[in-house]
């Protein structure tokens, strides 16, 4: 019985060594023809095929050649056919691969399980933990341990990171912002919201104090502005810049300041990274409230969707990107400034503000400083207080200090309340902040500012104060310009005038030059009394700060932008 | 409608000129939505809906009911067949019907993303796949090696004419999946990819598909596992350390003979993956105080090794980190802005166009590099320490008077069962004088087919 | 019970705990739903790399088409070569290079453009034309009926701009126009 036994388990063992050949052979052939067809696909990809792209340039040539037409067509649907049967192949292939594998491996099993895998028991065991394997052991344990860190040590220590030395490329291009210009030049123009540094004063101007925007009496030019905006024109040499948007476009201009011609428009409708849609803003803030500003090399204008542009003079873009759509509820509108090679943003919304700096030159992320403030629509002013230069920002309810290149926070008060406009003035070691239903606040600069005085009647709801070495003015919305001595609080006078303002006051050498919302400008003595120099009409409504250079005012009023001059002189 | 055509053809022309330069990613609608006068409806889009939640559940209930099966066999039942058959169901169902994802293996990688991440929510049966064949491991050894995990089923059911690796050499290589499974964890919680997956040998069998590397990989792997049984399993597998710490301390074991051992050597050569170990030689070392001498002295270097070996983990994190995509993105973007590399690639073109600043992708690039020195010291360190506790047990010497399975190793496969005369006499095969008799060896046994 | 017995006990209680932590901690950060690859169209810079780095021979990413967002123009920019000389279905004019989109004439000037998924190689060829020159109402999409949702989909780690992401399978597509209302509702 035994024998019978052995017979058909070697018999058995025989069929399966023969049934395991065969299937061996046939899958050996199976895998060398599937090699072979992926090489050849590897070698010719028949969807990106040479040939076809070779006629597709001919035919391009000579468009209408029916026979290279035919001829591409064939050959397209052979690479095609060519691409779909090799994937056929491949997955059939593989299929009869893994049922002759299965056969092997079945016969081959069945094989192994009729050998004995008993020990030889004649020999005593040789144990598995004997001196030898220890000793092996701990040898190879060693020397593959110490070779394995040794050769992580050499590769840790012959990987550089250029991104460890990024510090040193920052400090670098810092030197670069030496070429940026002078405070005496940026003086001669009007770079930012409320001129030069955002303080309100024009430098070494001569300019006409009585014009009329009805006959055209020294109104040297008008052009219309296609997009609306609330913001106000800059200057720059002989270029003025300004930008106009509505819901589906946005535009910036630049307009030759000789001539009034408008020298190129850039429309800024695919900035990278703009969200979808749109953020609803209302009709007094618009998309295009916030102020352009220059460098002297380029300009920059950001909108209420958070799309920000640079331009260079000639109106090629150099970067653009998007901020992040701005959480307000009236629409983003505080104003942008530079500082040497930054641009700075006050970005204050809902959901928590920013102080944004990015490098000018490429827009580039220098800080982004968290503002635990409430919203605002504030612009920033950057001023030198003698020992440093400090950006500063009114907000509620704290007005911030920050170094500009860093983004450190030099100093706070806490004096503001409220949904705040106006923006901070700086003079002669005090700082002005104003804002509707809270007060009027000078805070004197010193190792911890503090608030000097504060008045609390006909607040100034959007306009900005202007403050002078000794006085400060306000321009409240309901029509009231008072005045005050800077340094002690006390009110030299208070005048009452007819239309209500959102413009701010602007010092121009001894004068102050103020619009009204009617787009009436007062000129009026910077003085402790109040002297009324004259009142011209621009002709339609105003709500921009006009800007100054030498002899001339552009004013951009509704629809329109005025430059403002003495006729005579031209001739 | 003439004239329109034309228009549109301007326009396109006008836009082949002009937007190559805008950002390719924004939409516009161009072109208005057409009225239409015929009574045309407009397609719907067909989505075809994800695998069924129910199905994912039935995942979770064939591993629980897998897993319960193969104990009960291994444990009970005590058979070979049985778990056999289990293990090609396992092979059939969680390799090529699920195509080998999601595995417990693999899900390792979720457990420590998901840990370091807390924007990633790791589904449900993902941490039923980690965690289940840990508890029954914890109770009864290894039993989801024997027969529920793809892997090592696949690779069981090549195992033709096992060889046995030297107990020094296996001891040794198994540094190996202690290595990997720090480097698994170490990228998966910096978010730089999941390893395993990506250098999963066997994944392409079940798809009946794979790069041309991973099919390299897998065959060569299955003609080693022919002569070397489960090589994944045993000097690959990170999975498999957790599995063994858990099978160490296991509370209920598999035992070779359902009675006891009387030593009569026949399971000896059963297990092809080594776990079971001869009792050891009883040489006397001369040199007996040198020996103890320098186990003091690895004790005492242990802290000198785990600092060095950190030290040096920490090291690498410059080249590790270049695995993950922010890192290796940051590099090329910085390689372009030095004008050191002309050429931009996909995904710094695509960066570019995306306008974000590069201050801050390199600040996140940086933070990622601080986070894999974190992440270095502890794998460093890690490995310093499993290689110096290999290193420490080849000098402690224990009485091992009897054979006995090496837990950690043992998968439950229930192989050397049927080699045990009590087994036999168990399963009614011999009588148990016959099994007494073994002890004397003088008896043929009647082998199982296995 | 004897002294290794005790710190085998207390080994074992202590695994067993851990395992139960990290189980919980897990939970407690877990969906209940799976999650699924998804590419974001709006991040797809159509570097047709979806077509050659998925694990199927065949992609499983798909063009597919909104067609709420279609112009319908005659003058298909995703359907005809960027030079084609001729509005035909000529292989010649044609942008897809395995053929996979069908133009059917719907009234004058319109054309209707439908994706033969079974063709598709998931290039995004038409994808870029439709989004450069016209409405972008093509664009690419993982299709949940082919993917195997492995757990590193081997697209995403090479995806060039990282618009691949995890999302739950509830929700399982990122569609535009219309169809991403509709999709949201049901």
């Amino acid at each position: 019985m035994d024998d019978n036994k052995n017979k058909t388990s070697r018999m058995g063992y025989n069929i399966a060594k023969r049934i395991a050949l065969v299937a061996a052979v046939f899958a050996a052939i199976l895998s060398i023809l599937m090699i072979a067809n992926y090489i050849q696909t590897k070698a010719v990809d028949p969807l990106n095929s040479k040939a076809i792209s070779q006629l597709m340039e001919q035919l391009q040539e000579n468009p209408n050649d029916t026979a290279l037409k035919e001829q591409i067509r064939a050959l397209d649907l052979l690479a095609r056919k060519a691409y779909f049967t090799h994937q056929w192949q491949l997955r059939t292939g593989s299929y009869l691969l893994f049922v002759f594998v299965l056969v092997l491996l079945l016969s081959l099993k069945y094989m192994s399980s009729l050998e004995s895998k008993l020990p030889d028991l004649s020999e005593s065991p040789s144990p598995d933990e004997t001196t030898e394997n220890r000793l092996l052991s701990r040898q190879y344990l060693i020397f593959g341990g110490a070779g394995l860190f040794v050769l992580a040590f050499v590769l840790g220590i012959l990987s550089q990171s250029e991104l460890k030395n990024i510090g040193i490329f920052r400090a670098e291009e810092s030197a670069k912002a030496a070429g940026f210009p002078g405070i005496n030049e940026i003086r001669d123009n009007w770079p930012a919201f409320r001129g030069p540094e955002g303080n309100a004063v024009a430098y070494n101007t001569d300019v006409p104090t009585e014009w009329d925007g009805r006959s055209g009496k020294n109104i040297l030019w008008k052009v219309p502005i296609p997009h609306p905006g609330y913001n106000s024109p800059i200057l720059w040499g002989k270029k003025i810049f300004l930008t106009g948007a509505d819901r589906k476009t946005q535009v910036v201009y630049c307009i030759d300041a000789e001539s009034g011609k408008i020298l190129w428009q850039a429309e800024m409708n695919d900035i990278p990274g703009a969200p979808g849609g749109r953020p609803d803003v209302t009709e007094d803030t618009g998309y295009a409230a916030p102020t352009m500003t220059t460098d002297g090399q380029r300009v920059y204008a950001i909108f209420a969707t958070g799309d920000l542009a640079c331009f260079d003079f000639d109106g090629n873009r150099i970067w653009a990107k998007n901020i992040g759509k701005p959480d307000n509820h009236y629409g983003h509108s505080s104003s942008l400034i530079t500082y040497q090679d930054l641009l700075l943003i006050q970005f204050d919304q809902n959901t928590g503000g920013y102080l944004i700096a990015l490098r000018s030159s490429t827009g580039d992320l220098v800080y982004d400083k968290s503002r635990d403030v409430e919203i605002s629509w504030a612009s920033p002013i950057v001023v030198n207080t003698g020992s440093r230069t400090e950006i500063i920002l009114n907000s509620n309810p704290f007005v911030v200090s920050y170094d500009p290149r860093t983004g450190q926070e030099l100093w706070r008060v806490k004096c503001m309340q409220g949904e705040i406009a106006p923006s901070p003035a700086y003079a002669d070691g005090m700082v002005y902040v104003v804002n509707d239903y809270a007060r009027l606040a000078a805070i004197k600069l010193q190792d911890t500012p503090v608030v000097a005085w504060e008045y609390i009647d006909d607040l100034s709801e959007v306009s900005s104060p202007l403050a002078t070495k000794n006085l400060v003015i306000m321009a409240a919305s309901y029509g009231t310009v008072t005045c005050f001595n800077g340094k002690t609080g006390e009110r030299y006078w208070l005048h009452d005038f007819d239309d209500g303002f959102y413009s701010s006051p602007i010092l121009v050498g001894e004068s102050v030059y103020l619009m009204d919302i009617s787009g009436i400008m007062s000129v009026f003595k910077a003085d402790k009394k109040f002297q009324l120099i004259s009142r011209s009409e621009l002709g339609e409504n105003a709500m921009t700060i006009p800007a100054f250079k030498q002899n001339r005012i552009y004013i951009r009023g509704e629809k329109h932008l005025f430059c403002i001059g003495n006729e005579l002189e031209q001739f | 409608m003439r004239q329109r055509t034309r228009l549109l053809k301007i326009i396109f022309v006008f836009f082949l000129l002009v937007v190559p330069s805008l950002d390719l990613s924004q939409v516009r609608e161009r072109f208005p939505k057409p009225d239409f006068q015929t009574d045309y409806v407009r397609p719907n889009l067909i989505t075809p809906a994800t695998r069924s939640p129910i199905l994912e559940y039935m995942d979770i209930f064939v591993l629980v009911a897998v897993l319960f099966l193969v104990t009960y066999s291994a444990h009970k039942q005590r058979s070979r067949r049985q778990i056999f058959l289990l293990m090609v169901f396992s092979l059939v169902y969680f390799g090529f019907y699920r195509k080998g994802c999601v595995c417990s293996v693999g899900a390792i990688q979720n457990v420590s993303y998901a840990l370091f991440t807390s924007a990633y929510a790791i589904p449900f049966t993902v941490i039923a796949f980690f965690v289940l064949p840990l508890i029954f491991t914890l109770f009864y050894g290894r039993t989801f090696c024997a027969a529920v995990c793809p892997l090592g089923a696949i690779q069981d059911a090549v195992v033709l004419k096992p060889t046995k690796v030297p107990a020094w050499l296996a001891n040794v290589l198994g540094v190996i999946p202690y290595i990997y499974l720090g480097l698994v964890l170490l990228f998966a919680a910096t978010g730089a990819g999941f390893i395993i997956c990506q250098y999963d040998p066997f994944i392409g069998f079940f798809r009946f598909g794979a790069s041309f590397g991973m099919v390299i990989f897998g065959l060569s792997m299955l003609l080693l596992g022919t002569v070397v049984a489960r090589p994944y399993c045993r000097f690959l597998c990170p999975y498999g350390v957790l599995l063994s710490w858990m099978s160490r301390l296991s509370k209920w074991h598999v035992k070779i003979t359902p009675t006891e051992c009387n030593n009569c050597r026949l399971c000896e050569e059963s297990c092809p993956f080594g776990a079971i170990k001869k009792p050891s030689e009883t040489v006397h070392l001369e040199n007996r105080q040198a020996e103890i001498k320098r186990l003091a002295v690895l004790f005492v270097l242990l802290p000198v090794v785990l600092i060095g070996t950190g030290w040096i983990g920490s090291r690498l994190n410059i080249p590790l980190s270049r695995q993950h995509f922010t890192v290796s993105l940051a590099e090329e973007i910085l390689l372009e802005n030095s004008g050191k590399r002309t050429e931009m690639t996909d995904a710094t073109t695509a960066f570019r166009a995306a306008g974000k600043p590069t201050e801050e992708l390199f600040e996140e690039a940086r933070i990622i590099q601080d986070k894999f020195k974190v992440g270095g010291w502890i794998v460093g360190g890690f490995i310093g320490l499993i290689i110096w506790i290999k290193l420490i047990n080849a000098f402690i010497r224990r009485k091992q008077p009897e054979y006995y399975i090496d837990t950690g190793m043992c998968l439950s496969c229930a192989r050397c069962f049927s080699y045990c005369p009590y087994e036999q006499v168990r399963l009614g095969i011999i009588t148990p004088e016959e099994a007494d008799k073994l002890g004397t060896r003088k008896v043929k046994i009647k082998q199982f087919r296995a | 019970m004897n002294r290794r017995n005790f710190i085998r006990t207390g080994f074992q209680a202590f695994a067993g705990l851990t395992i139960g932590g990290i189980a919980g901690l897990l939970f407690s950060r877990s969906s209940s739903e799976e999650m699924v690859w998804q590419l974001d169209p709006n991040l797809c810079v159509q570097c047709e790399k979806c077509s050659v780095n998925c694990v199927l021979p065949n992609s499983a990413v798909k063009c597919v088409h909104s067609y709420s967002m279609c112009g319908y123009c005659d003058l298909c920019s995703g359907y005809l070569q960027p030079g084609a000389k001729a509005r035909d279905t000529g292989a010649e004019s044609q942008l897809c290079p395995s053929g996979a989109i069908k133009r059917t004439f719907i009234e004058d000037p319109y054309f209707q453009y439908t994706i033969d998924e079974d063709l598709c190689i998931g290039c995004g060829k038409c994808v870029k034309g439709c989004d450069s020159f016209g409405n972008g109402s093509l664009y690419l999409q993982v299709r949940h009926d082919r993917c195997l949702n492995c757990n590193q989909c081997s697209i995403a780690r090479l995806c060039p701009s990282r618009a691949w992401k995890r999302v739950p399978a509830s929700q399982p597509y990122i569609l535009r126009g219309d169809e991403s209302k509709r999709y949201l509702e049901s």
